[in-house]
Formats: structure tokens, sequence, C-alpha cells
């Protein structure tokens, strides 16, 4: 392959992707700026490796390189609060909010939830993220973040259940709500 | 299927998960109780809150036009080091006469204790135009290095859980090379490690990795867009390094390297 079919396949198959690119740095970066400088690098990365990418999908290949490229970012430049994603530093909603199971969700409202999204744990907000807004399956979501299938489940499972517990009781103490965490607007 | 199997099944039922026949179960289910056609319900009101079209990010213009153009560039320079490729020099027709010439010189000059190989594989090839780019990407701000600092001792351990192998980090600053950090990279489809030096205002990458294959300690070298690359490969570890520091000086790093 020369270097301009290289190109040409490359803006063909991996271009068209670049807004899924940006919106998952996005949110796992909750920076502009940052997502940014983690897509450009990602999409350099891309190029160098795009000869590896044989028959699957394009889009999980390059969201993969995406979700790694974010999280070396994240570890170079651990700020307090950023690394918050391991499932032990998870602070459980109050005990007295109630079942989710047994409620509707109570909220609508966009920056409610925007800002819920941004405070959730990193592991589990990158299964939701790609569930929900990137429509990935479980199966592609499990390759993407390099855990077991199982795992994706418990995630997305558990993740939706902080999501509704956060979103279903407006009134009880929550986080802080850090003002340059918050996710993208 | 009673409610706490439906419970379990039902965030797979609605990702589309499940088979026909797993599915027809939580159907049936849902049908028949009332709790859990309220979970359901949760579980449908929080995932349109979060497929929200306003909670997409989504890149600006300006953005993705700069994105495009830095594919272009990578291609282009991808293409250029595959042109200006020691292999292409030595085809001798007339336009390749001149730096021929020129490379023959150097390589009497440098005598017999250099060998200056061409980097025959087409693999060696891709590995270069790889390292290249990782040189190239090291010297935007901000990617140079991922652990700052002139101590070995802590260069070293730093790499440990990061690598599957430990990589040797010599200390040189008596030669005049001073060890500025370290960082990972990723190289022909592996994580390597780069040591970064520095002499003068010149950054040096050191790509290094274990050598699987044989090991002849001869450094070959090849220029390419202005920066020069060395490579041998040494009894355990393959070294790949690029500078746009002179091939001289290079060479003196390359041979203290070796000698490590």
């Amino acid at each position: 392959m020369t270097s301009q079919e290289k190109l040409c396949r490359f803006e063909e198959q991996i271009s068209p992707h670049l807004k899924s690119a940006y919106n998952l740095a996005r949110w796992l970066t909750r920076s502009h700026e940052d997502a940014e400088d983690v897509v450009q690098e990602s999409f350099l990365r891309a190029f160098s490796a795009f000869e590896s990418l044989r028959g699957e999908n394009a889009r999980p290949w390059l969201l993969t390189i995406v979700r790694n490229t974010s999280m070396t970012w994240l570890k170079r430049n651990r700020s307090a609060g950023a690394m918050i994603g391991f499932e032990e530093m998870l602070v459980e909603p109050s005990e007295d909010s109630p079942d989710p199971e047994e409620i509707l969700l109570i909220t609508c409202d966009r920056e409610q939830v925007r800002q819920a999204l941004a405070q959730m744990p990193l592991d589990f907000r990158e299964a939701v993220i790609l569930r929900e807004m990137e429509g990935l399956s479980y199966r592609e979501i499990s390759a993407t973040i390099g855990v077991p299938l199982g795992t994706v489940m418990s995630r997305l499972s558990r993740g939706r259940e902080w999501l509704k517990r956060i979103l279903s009781t407006p009134s009880s103490p929550r986080p802080v709500q850090p003002e340059e965490g918050a996710g993208p607007r | 299927m009673n409610c706490a199997d439906s419970r379990t099944y039902l965030p797979a039922y609605l990702d589309d998960e499940l088979d026909v026949a797993e599915s027809l179960y939580v159907q049936r289910h849902l049908a028949a109780c009332e709790d859990c056609r309220q979970a359901q319900d949760a579980q449908l009101a929080l995932r349109s809150a979060l497929r929200d079209p306003g909670l997409y990010a989504y890149p600006s213009a300006d953005f993705s036009k700069r994105i495009e153009a830095t594919v272009r560039r990578a291609a282009k320079e991808e293409a250029r080091s595959q042109r200006s490729s020691w292999f292409a020099l030595l085809r001798l027709d007339s336009f390749r006469w001149v730096p021929a010439a020129a490379a023959l010189v150097i390589v009497t000059t440098v005598g017999a204790f250099l060998i200056t190989n061409s980097m025959r594989s087409s693999h060696d090839q891709l590995i270069a135009s790889a390292v290249l780019t990782g040189h190239i990407r090291s010297l935007q701000p901000g990617h140079l290095i991922d652990v700052p600092s002139s101590d070995r001792h802590t260069v070293k351990p730093w790499f440990q859980g990061k690598l599957d192998f430990s990589p040797p980090v010599p200390d040189l600053s008596e030669l005049g090379w001073t060890l500025v950090g370290g960082r990972l990279d990723y190289v022909d489809g592996r994580p390597v490690a780069v040591l970064v030096y520095q002499r003068r205002m010149h950054n040096i990458n050191v790509f290094l990795w274990p050598n699987h294959g044989s090991a002849d300690d001869i450094i070959r070298q090849e220029d390419a867009q202005g920066y020069q690359i060395l490579h041998w490969n040494g009894a355990e570890t393959t070294y790949w390094v690029v500078s746009d520091l002179n091939k001289a000086e290079l060479l003196e790093l390359a041979r203290a390297l070796r000698g490590h």
C-alpha cells in the first residue's frame, strides 16, 4: 500500500469517526482542550497503526485507541478527582434514597444529567458512554476497554443504577460539583 | 422466569443483547409483572436522558480541518521517509549519484569500526518510519516524557510493571549526555521503552525493546527528513536512536549505549 493509498483508505474508513472519537475523549477527559489533544494524538497513532486494522469494524478500533490515549493522558495529568474510577473508591448515594427499581426517573433536566455523567466514576462512565452514546455492542465495549464481557455488563448495570440514584434524588446531598470537571457543554 | 431473573436480564434485553428465546422469556414476564414493567420504564427513561443529542460533544469545524491536515502531513512525511530511505539511495540512477557518492565517502571515513549497512528489510523500513513518527510526535508540547527525571534510579523503576522487560538505563552524564526522562511508546506492534537524552538543545529519543532475533551490534544509519536514525541489534536489546543532532555526535552516543 503506498502512502497515497493508505491516506485515501484512512480518510474513507477512519476520518468519518472523528465525531465519535471527540465525544469519547471529551467525556473521558472532561475538558475541551484535553479532548482535542487526545484526539490529535489518537489520529496520529491510528494512522501509523492503520495497517494493523484488518477486517474489524473501524469505529471500535479507533475508539480503542482514543480510550487508551485518554487513559494515558489522565494518568500523566493526574489531578484531584481525575482518577476516581476505581470501584472501591465509589461513594454510594445515601441509603435512604428511594430504591431506584421502584420509582421512575425524576429528572430529565439535561444539565443535571450532564453533571451526573461527568461525576460518574471513570470505569462506569466509559462503559455507559460507549453503550448509550456510541451504541457499541457489549462485545465491542469489552474489546475497547479490554475487560471480559461479564465485567462490561456489571459496570453498565452498576453505572446505570448509580445514575438513577443520583438523578432520582435531587434533594439528597450530592457530591461536590466541580466547575472545571463538568462535562461537555 | 421470576422477578429476580427478569431484573438480571432486563438491561441486556433492552440493549438487544439477548437471543430470541431469552428475549421472549423476558417479554412474557414483563407482560405479567407490573413491578418489572416499572423497572423497564425507569431504564428507558434513563436511556432517553443519556441519548439526548444535546449531551453529545461535537468537534468544531476548525478542529476537524486541523485533524485532516495533521493526517495528511503524517502521510506526506511517511512518503518522504520511504523515498529518502537508504535503500532508495543505493539505486544509482543519475538523480541519486550525488548523495550516493557522499554516502560512500562517509562510509570510508567512519571506517571499518562502523559498518553502515543499508536497512534492507522492509520490516526495518516500517520500524524506521514508526520511530521517526514517534520522535516527531514527541516534539509536540507535552509529549516528550512521561517520567521526567535525570536520575536513572527513578526512570528505570518507572518502566516496571508497564513493560514486559526491564530496559537498561545507563547514566551517560559524564560523557555529556543528559538523561531527561522516559516514556512509553508503541512500535512494531508492541509497547517499547523510550529514553530521552539531551545534548545542547537537541532531544534524542532512544527506543529500545528486547531483541529476540540475531545480534550483530552493527550500527546501521539512515537519514530521513533532516533526522538521523541509528539502529543496532544488541545481544539482548534492539536499539533505535532518533535525533536531529549531527551524525558524528549521535554515533558517539550509540557507541556509549552499546558499551553498556
